[in-house]
């Protein structure tokens, strides 16, 4: 009975592991394929439709200006996110509880939505769509995260070793620099790869920000898709899998992935 | 000594100090205010405004009166619930098998479990599209057993399929911290009174893990409910959902208020389920046990 | 009251002194109006319940916490208003307080780091001190692989090498067992003698503050009750705090009769004032220690005792515990083990030598 139960759990165990890399397997595979369509299993093995993607400019400056988008709301929410932190963890100032609030009501609101109110309060504005509304836009996905990490590491922080530094003569910036921004730099790390990651793989927001002539990958990727249905998709899809796949043994070595996603964090899509 | 731990926080609230703590939480302030608020709050004002800016309530009559967004509501949450439901079918035999096994095997399925976050959305909708397509591995199978494949593409099945697959980790994760936090000596404590097996998992294990359940449900049907990517590729505009319909109504229409309309409807129906399950956690204290 | 000098080599510096410290902190006065003055190189002890203010008085001595009122001086230098890293305080926190991503190396060489000490000077000071506390060959691990107790050196070991004015303890003991605790309290009150720095320590545990003290100063409220050595502040207690904090005491109301005298229900009895005697007819109640009274048979020649009927004799192992009913209530005796042992019944004489008891006025 054990050991029939034991049996069944593992196939199932197999089954469910499968369903979760059958996306990924089958895009990977399919890149490799020598038919002019997407197949599975592939037939014929050939890396045409790797050049094929390098030969595409308008590929190549959409990666561009997703990778330098993210690298920015990576960087802006990593700082963002230590000062706001700080400031929730150490000091009382009027609307703390309002920027706390807001701080955990930004998870809850779809995505979709915010797209929409973006590009409505953009036009209201009379803000053309750039790479700065785009990266402003992102900000609002990514500085919750960058928050809630820095705090988590600061409520891992004993007071006392801030004490002790200034007592054994660190004037207030050393403090800061060899004892406080230490203990947050795990939540900081992650806090950035995570702005990183979000801000390159966003469609909904972007979707609503971007015009014609300022495609970020996944907006290029979603409507190249809509025409074509030949294999460079799988390529593009296989070589945003290995930079994922880099980026979490970078975060794993940092932070370890299961810590970033709470069981309460949520699908940006 | 109470009074110390406040130390440097609580007694040396000057005025200075406050100043630097607004100055340091200036930016975030300003990044919710101008990119949080605003934006919400101009789409509930336009969501009251007609086309050309006079007050009225026609958009909310126009979607609640016209069958067909009846429909696309009454779908939204359909298909939620069924990813919901779908999530807890394969998410809690799942989290049962990861209690049994070691530290390391639990990092290596956690890490499988999530890896669906990890990878471009619009690449692992693509996946499933080659995957259920016309010349993917589940057509041949099928061709081989003789049959003709059906149309699996751009219906609910395909997004469901989607859906689930994104969704699981989220179902899982608080499941397994509520199975976590079940007394170990439980079950042979009700083994010793006489119950079977079976009765230990359902009057014991299960209860038990309800929280866990309950936690999962509410985020997987929210974020479902709410999820634009995965649909719109895997479903196209054959299956009606309210997100796709924000963005058709937003860049296609180009009816903003309305689309404003539909979209503060979507907010209205995830965070009320949100706030819902925050009020029923804090009267419970955390402890939801099966009636 | 003057304080023992350590022996040995006698430092010039190290000599606190504290006059009319206040704190408020959340609209309360958790210290009002603390005075004090160490010797140099002594050992003073802060004891008292939690919320008693000790903490907070410890927390302005090394400058985390700004005086709201009052004068703080080291070596006559006035540091009232100096923020911490300007001060030089060593200090050894309950939580130890070490900063996890450095070894124990990197620890201690911090405050030498801040003073800008050169590479091989730290070297070698890190190593000395390392030593001094007893963990060399530890200086590579990291906080986490040390166990409470070394952790609790490499505390004390960083907070020595910068040779501070002061070194001050925030109950670095508590956070051990039991048997630990007394081995660490034992070293780091004979490290204290051996390097001579002023040491200030902060504890809620009576026999730790007894142990290694030369001084202790009894807090309650926010003030200090006592300040004195600890047998002063055992045997003589000067208020009722003090009495029932430290131990076990029998209290007795009576009528001061001048100088260290005092008639309690009829009977004379003798005791050594605290401070000023009480006036002659004045309310005052005298402080006994179970363990000062001695119990005698029949009546005493001398007049002085108090009479009374033994209720109860226990014996409890290291001690056997008397109860004499006395028309001034209960007094307890706890006799040494060959000790002769009453019988339950039996009429006695409790007494004691007035040095052994304090006699102090009654509100």
């Amino acid at each position: 009975m054990t050991r029939l139960t034991r049996v069944l759990g593992g196939a199932f165990a197999t089954l469910v592991g499968l369903f979760l890399i059958a996306p990924v397997a089958v895009t990977v595979a399919s890149s490799l394929t020598a038919t002019p369509y997407v197949t599975f299993p592939p037939q014929g093995i050939t890396l045409r439709w790797y050049a094929e993607v390098f030969a595409k400019p308008e590929f190549l400056s959409s990666f561009a200006l997703s990778a330098g988008v993210a690298l920015a709301a990576a960087a802006v929410s990593a700082v963002v996110g230590l000062a706001g932190g700080l400031a929730i963890h150490r000091h009382r100032f009027p609307g703390r509880a309002a920027l706390e609030a807001t701080l955990s009501g930004a998870f809850a609101v779809p995505t979709i939505v915010l797209g929409i109110g973006l590009l409505q309060w953009f036009a209201q504005m009379g803000l053309a769509s750039s790479p700065v509304t785009l990266l402003l836009a992102h900000l609002v996905l990514t500085v919750p995260y960058a928050v809630r990490l820095v705090l988590a590491g600061l409520a891992g922080l004993d007071r006392s070793a801030e004490k002790a530094a200034a007592g054994l003569g660190a004037p207030p910036f050393l403090v800061f620099w060899h004892v406080t921004l230490p203990a947050v730099r795990g939540g900081l790390v992650g806090g950035a790869f995570f702005a990183f990651i979000t801000s390159f793989d966003d469609l909904t927001v972007a979707l609503f920000v971007v015009t014609t002539d300022l495609q970020t990958l996944p907006v290029r990727i979603f409507n190249y898709m809509q025409y074509d249905y030949d294999p460079t998709v799988t390529a593009i899809g296989t070589l945003m899998v290995l930079f994922a796949v880099v980026a979490v043994v970078v975060i794993e070595r940092f932070v370890g992935v299961a810590r970033l996603f709470g069981a309460d964090t949520e699908e940006r899509s | 000594m109470a009074a110390v731990g406040r130390v440097a926080g609580g007694a040396r609230v000057s005025r200075p100090r406050r100043r630097t703590g607004l100055l340091l939480a200036l930016p975030a302030i300003l990044i919710f205010v101008l990119l949080f608020l605003a934006p919400l709050g101009t789409l509930v004002a336009n969501s009251f405004r007609t086309q050309t800016g006079a007050f009225t309530l026609g958009n909310y009559a126009r979607f609640l009166g016209d069958p067909f967004y009846r429909d696309v509501l009454w779908n939204t949450l359909r298909v939620a619930a069924l990813t919901t439901a779908g999530c807890l079918l394969i998410g809690y035999p799942f989290a049962l098998y990861l209690r049994g096994r070691s530290a390391r095997v639990r990092n290596w399925l956690a890490l499988l479990l999530l890896s669906p976050l990890l990878i471009s959305m619009v690449i692992r909708a693509y996946g499933w599209l080659v995957v259920l397509g016309p010349q993917g591995p589940v057509a041949a199978v099928i061709r081989w057993f003789g049959l003709t494949p059906p149309q699996m593409l751009y219906n609910d099945t395909a997004v469901l399929i989607g859906m689930v697959h994104v969704m699981l980790a989220y179902m899982v994760l608080p499941l397994m911290g509520s199975l976590d936090r079940i007394d170990p000596t439980l079950v042979p404590a009700a083994k010793g009174l006489g119950a079977s097996g079976w009765t230990c998992f359902w009057r014991i294990t299960l209860p038990l893990s309800a929280p866990g359940m309950l936690a999962g449900a509410m985020i997987v049907f929210s974020l479902t409910a709410s999820s634009f990517v995965t649909p719109a590729i895997l479903g196209g505009p054959k299956v009606k959902l309210m997100p796709y319909f924000v963005y058709t109504q937003a860049t296609a229409t180009l009816d903003w208020p309305y689309a404003a309309a539909i979209g503060f409807v979507l907010v209205v129906v995830t965070t009320g389920l949100l706030l819902g399950y925050s009020r029923l956690l804090r009267r419970g204290r955390g402890e939801v046990v099966f009636a | 009251m003057t304080a023992t000098t350590p022996a040995g080599t006698q430092p010039r510096r190290g000599r606190l002194r504290l006059d009319g410290v206040r704190k408020v902190l959340g609209g309360k006065e958790v210290v009002s109006a603390v005075d004090l003055e160490t010797e140099p190189g002594e050992f003073l002890t802060l004891l008292g319940p939690s919320g008693c203010g000790k903490t907070t008085t410890l927390n302005m001595i090394a400058g985390h916490l700004t005086a709201d009122g009052g004068l703080i001086e080291v070596d006559g230098r006035d540091i009232t208003a100096i923020p911490p890293h300007r001060r030089s305080m060593g200090m050894v926190f309950q939580s130890y307080a070490l900063f996890p991503h450095m070894t124990v190396a990197d620890n201690v060489a911090f405050g030498l780091r801040m003073r800008k000490a050169g590479a091989a000077e730290r070297r070698r000071r890190v190593a000395d001190v390392l030593e001094t506390v007893g963990l060399d060959g530890m200086a590579g691990r990291h906080p986490r692989q040390l166990s409470g107790g070394q952790q609790q050196r490499a505390a004390l070991a960083r907070a020595l090498v910068i040779q501070p004015d002061l070194l001050l303890l925030d109950e670095p003991f508590s956070n051990l067992d039991a048997q630990l605790r007394v081995r660490l309290r034992d070293e780091v009150a004979a490290l204290q003698r051996r390097i001579g720095t002023t040491a200030i320590l902060v504890t809620h545990d009576q026999e730790e503050a007894l142990a290694v003290s030369d001084r202790i100063a009894v807090m309650a409220g926010g003030v200090i009750h006592q300040l004195g050595r600890p047998q002063e502040v055992y045997l003589r207690p000067a208020t009722d705090f003090v009495a029932q904090f430290i131990g076990e005491v029998n209290a007795l109301d009576g009528v001061a009769t001048g100088g260290g005298s005092c008639e309690v229900a009829g009977q004379r009895v003798r005791a050594t004032p605290v401070g000023d005697p009480p006036a002659e007819g004045a309310r005052a109640r005298v402080y006994v220690r179970p363990e000062v009274v001695r119990v005698g048979a029949g009546t005493d020649t001398e007049g002085e005792g108090l009479r009374g009927t033994v209720r109860q004799t226990r014996f409890l192992g290291s001690r056997i515990r008397c109860v004499v009913a006395t028309s001034a209530g209960e007094v307890t005796a706890a006799l040494p083990y060959d000790a002769r042992v009453p019988r339950e019944g039996e009429e006695v004489t409790c007494s004691w030598r007035p040095s052994d008891a304090s006699l102090a006025a009654r509100g």
